[in-house]
């Protein structure tokens, strides 16, 4: 017991000193609100000037150019649909409205020109409109048929250079859109003032209701992106600390300290006084983390609140969330951590590990597109199935906690089944360890691997 | 051979088709220096892994101070692997107490034979080093000490000397001198005899997984005095041609060992290359080497 306990103070203490846990405990959020956040932010940021439009409208009198000019260029733009960029979706809600906010800011600064026909055929006009956008005089033009206010079917078009540019592209469809509907509705007689009454889109408020029939207060949103996180974090810590083991194993294999550690200690005891030693690291890891989110909850958000930053609505989290959350991570850690103490003593090398540990990375990662699925259907069958199976269940129960509690037994027949399958592999995986650590300078068949494991 | 340290009965072992050791009897008298000698891959290591409970033998009996072996004898145990390593990134001292408390040492009590031992080596300015900044023979130096840091009764050293200076040579001697006379057991591997000729008590030569010649060093001596003879001559070609006279010729730089064949003596020999005339410029009854000893032992067999 003695020695397990100084394996494991030496793993924890020297892998706790580096410079590696450091700056992944200090960069681990910001890589995470980097991996979620970002991607939207810097999509919706449009760099260079005001996109400049041209737009020939065909209508009689050119009825449309002047309610889609205002469209345009008015920053009001249009509160219609709820078609907001898919993307945003990605953060919270807070974050979300101020990024539509940037968004608009970013892309809503439209220069728009008209260009008359004077009774020239379209084609000179486009050849015209197309040689400007070679010359980047014009970055895009807009082309209304003449039958557009009373022809359903009729198609406008866009010609522009950029057309890979979603959000640009979006917002103008989505501009032009309220532009014609409102001719479309006051040429039917609809008065003015009554066109942005009727025109008006459904605000749709969210609330939960869980297992025993309570209504929850408003969701925004807060708690799917909160979801997201939850699975996204579990599977880069896992990772993470999977690779460690493996580094770890791979070290004592490589300088050949394993032959001096097998004749002091039982090989079971090394094997898991290295897993205990790096789990306990990872903990420390997610326990500062969660430490960090306590005190911004508890003091950051009431004194911003304080400051006027109202709004500031945190996912509420299902209660014991702390233990599901260590124990699903615990579970997926040691699961994993055994499938890369059995690589680690097959192979020679740290690059050859890397290769052997490629097919468990994908294991790990077909958990995180699982979560996916059970985001949309927590209680279906496919759910409850993907998150009894221990490769995935760490990944995918935690996602069915926290969007939509499941009955008590099935977190314990998914911790249970997950338990019984820690201790198997581990028993194989010690095994394994225990022929393959001794093993120099060739890489190990699976035939050799399975021999070593039916080995007495 | 009174209670002797180690015994291995009968024991086999073998990987898959390979037999690695095969029915080896052996005991190792406690308070001697035993050598553990043999060609590469005559099964010395996997006999040692045996011993100190690496690996288990496939049959056959090992007993530890004259009790079946179990795990919780592994701390009376101090081993060198011929394959050693030592964490990279860990500080000297750090490693050498992590691998006394592997061996049950208590912290306190480590930390006081850690410093002990470093100065005794000459290492104590390297203490806060990491490993990685120590030079090849430092590093098996602190290896050495891992291996004797608890105060083991029996000390397994697999190549000590390979790889250090002279000076750090007769060190290692030195200590090992002093751990046989404070009623220590050592068993000494290694392929190179003159270091084994001159430290060995007792020695066992294995070559292709079996036992070939065992005793003290000087039974194995007295058992092989066939009349070896180191010669400087001018001349004498034709004796020396003469396989009724002699059995075997080795030839140095500037002088020749021979082995008389069977039936003859030294003076037959000396008639022999008077009559015809050669001039003896060395002639000396000499008593076979290790060396030689093992040449022959282990090239006889294939």
């Amino acid at each position: 017991m003695n020695k397990l306990i100084a394996i494991i103070k030496r793993e924890y203490l020297q892998k706790v000193r580096t410079k590696f846990f450091v700056i992944m405990t200090i960069l681990g959020p910001v890589m995470l609100v980097v991996v979620t956040v970002v991607p939207g932010l810097l999509l919706s940021i449009k760099t260079g000037g005001d996109t400049r439009l041209a737009v020939l409208d065909q209508t009689e009198g050119s009825k449309l150019y002047h309610p889609i000019r205002d469209a345009l260029t008015t920053a009001k733009a249009n509160e219609e649909g709820n078609d907001r960029a898919a993307i945003a979706d990605a953060a919270n809600s807070n974050s979300k409205d101020r990024l539509e906010k940037a968004g608009k800011a970013a892309v809503g600064s439209f220069r728009v020109e008209q260009v008359s026909a004077n009774g020239r055929p379209l084609e000179e006009i486009k050849r015209e409109l197309n040689a400007r956008i070679g010359r980047e005089d014009l970055d895009g033009y807009l082309v209304i048929p003449s039958d557009i206010l009373n022809n359903s079917d009729s198609k406008s078009s866009y010609y522009g250079r950029n057309v890979g540019d979603v959000f640009t592209r979006g917002q103008i469809e989505k501009r032009l859109n309220s532009a014609v509907r409102r001719q479309r509705l006051i040429s039917q007689g609809v008065k003015d003032a009554d066109v942005e009454a009727l025109s008006k889109s459904v605000d749709l408020a969210t609330y939960p209701v869980n297992e025993k029939g309570e209504e929850g207060a408003e969701d925004s949103g807060a708690g799917f992106v909160m979801v997201f996180i939850i699975a996204f974090l579990i599977y880069m810590t896992i990772l993470l600390y999977g690779q460690v083991v493996l580094g770890a194993i791979i070290e004592e294999k490589e300088t050949r300290i394993a032959e001096i550690l097998f004749s002091s200690v039982r090989p079971l005891q090394i094997m898991l006084g290295k897993l205990i030693g790096v789990s306990l690291m990872a903990v420390t890891q997610l326990g500062i983390w969660a430490l960090a989110f306590a005190a911004l909850v508890l003091f950051a958000v009431p004194a911003l609140a304080a400051r006027g930053f109202t709004g500031i609505n945190l996912p509420r989290l299902p209660p014991f969330f702390a233990v599901y959350f260590f124990a699903f991570f615990l579970l997926g850690y040691f699961i994993y951590a055994s499938l890369y103490v059995l690589i680690g003593s097959m192979v020679t090398t740290a690059q050859e590990g890397g290769q052997m540990a490629m097919p468990v990375i994908f294991l790990l990662m077909a958990g995180l597109y699982l979560a996916f699925a059970v985001i949309r259907a927590p209680n279906s069958s496919l759910a409850f199935w993907v998150s009894i199976v221990p490769f995935f269940a760490p990944i995918t129960m935690m996602v069915r906690i926290v969007s939509q509690t499941p009955p008590f037994w099935q977190i314990i027949l998914s911790l249970g089944i997950g338990f019984l399958t820690v201790v198997l592999f581990l028993w194989i995986a010690s095994r394994i360890y225990r022929i393959g650590m001794l093993m120099y300078g060739k890489k190990a068949s699976i035939p050799e691997v399975i021999r070593w494991a039916r080995q007495a | 051979m009174t209670n002797p340290t180690v015994v291995l009965d009968h024991i086999s072992k073998s990987f898959g088709e390979f037999t690695a050791v095969n029915d080896l009897s052996l005991a190792v008298s406690a308070g001697r220096i035993f050598g553990l000698l043999g060609p590469n891959g005559a099964g010395k290591t996997t006999t040692i892994r045996m011993i100190v409970n690496i690996t288990a033998p496939d049959s056959g009996r090992i007993e530890l101070f004259g009790q079946q072996i179990t795990p919780a004898l592994q701390d009376r145990i101090g081993y060198l692997p011929e394959e050693r390593g030592l964490y990279k990134k860990m500080k000297v001292g750090d490693q050498l107490r992590f691998f006394a408390e592997l061996k049950s040492v208590p912290g306190k009590e480590a930390d006081k034979r850690v410093d002990r031992w470093l100065e005794r080596l000459k290492l104590t300015e390297w203490k806060a080093k990491k490993a990685t900044e120590l030079s090849k023979g430092m590093q098996q130096k602190i290896q050495f000490i891992t291996a004797v840091i608890h105060e083991p009764d029996l000390v397994i050293l697999d190549e000590p000397f390979s790889g250090l200076d002279p000076v750090n040579v007769d060190l290692l001697k030195q200590i090992i001198l002093e751990l046989k006379s404070a009623g220590k057991t050592i068993i000494f591997s290694t392929h190179q005899m003159e270091v084994a000729e001159k430290i060995c008590d007792d020695i066992c030569l294995l070559n292709r997984s079996r036992k070939v010649l065992e005793g003290s060093i000087r039974e194995v001596k007295r058992g092989f005095s066939r009349n070896a003879v180191a010669l400087r001559l001018v001349g004498g070609e034709s004796v020396l041609a003469n396989r009724d006279l002699i059995s075997h010729v080795q030839r140095h730089s500037d002088s020749l060992e021979i082995l008389l064949a069977e039936g003859t003596d030294a003076q037959t020999l000396l008639k022999e290359l008077l009559a015809e005339g050669t001039t003896i410029e060395r002639f000396e009854m000499i008593e076979p080497s290790l060396h030689d000893i093992f040449v022959e032992k282990v090239t006889e067999k294939a």
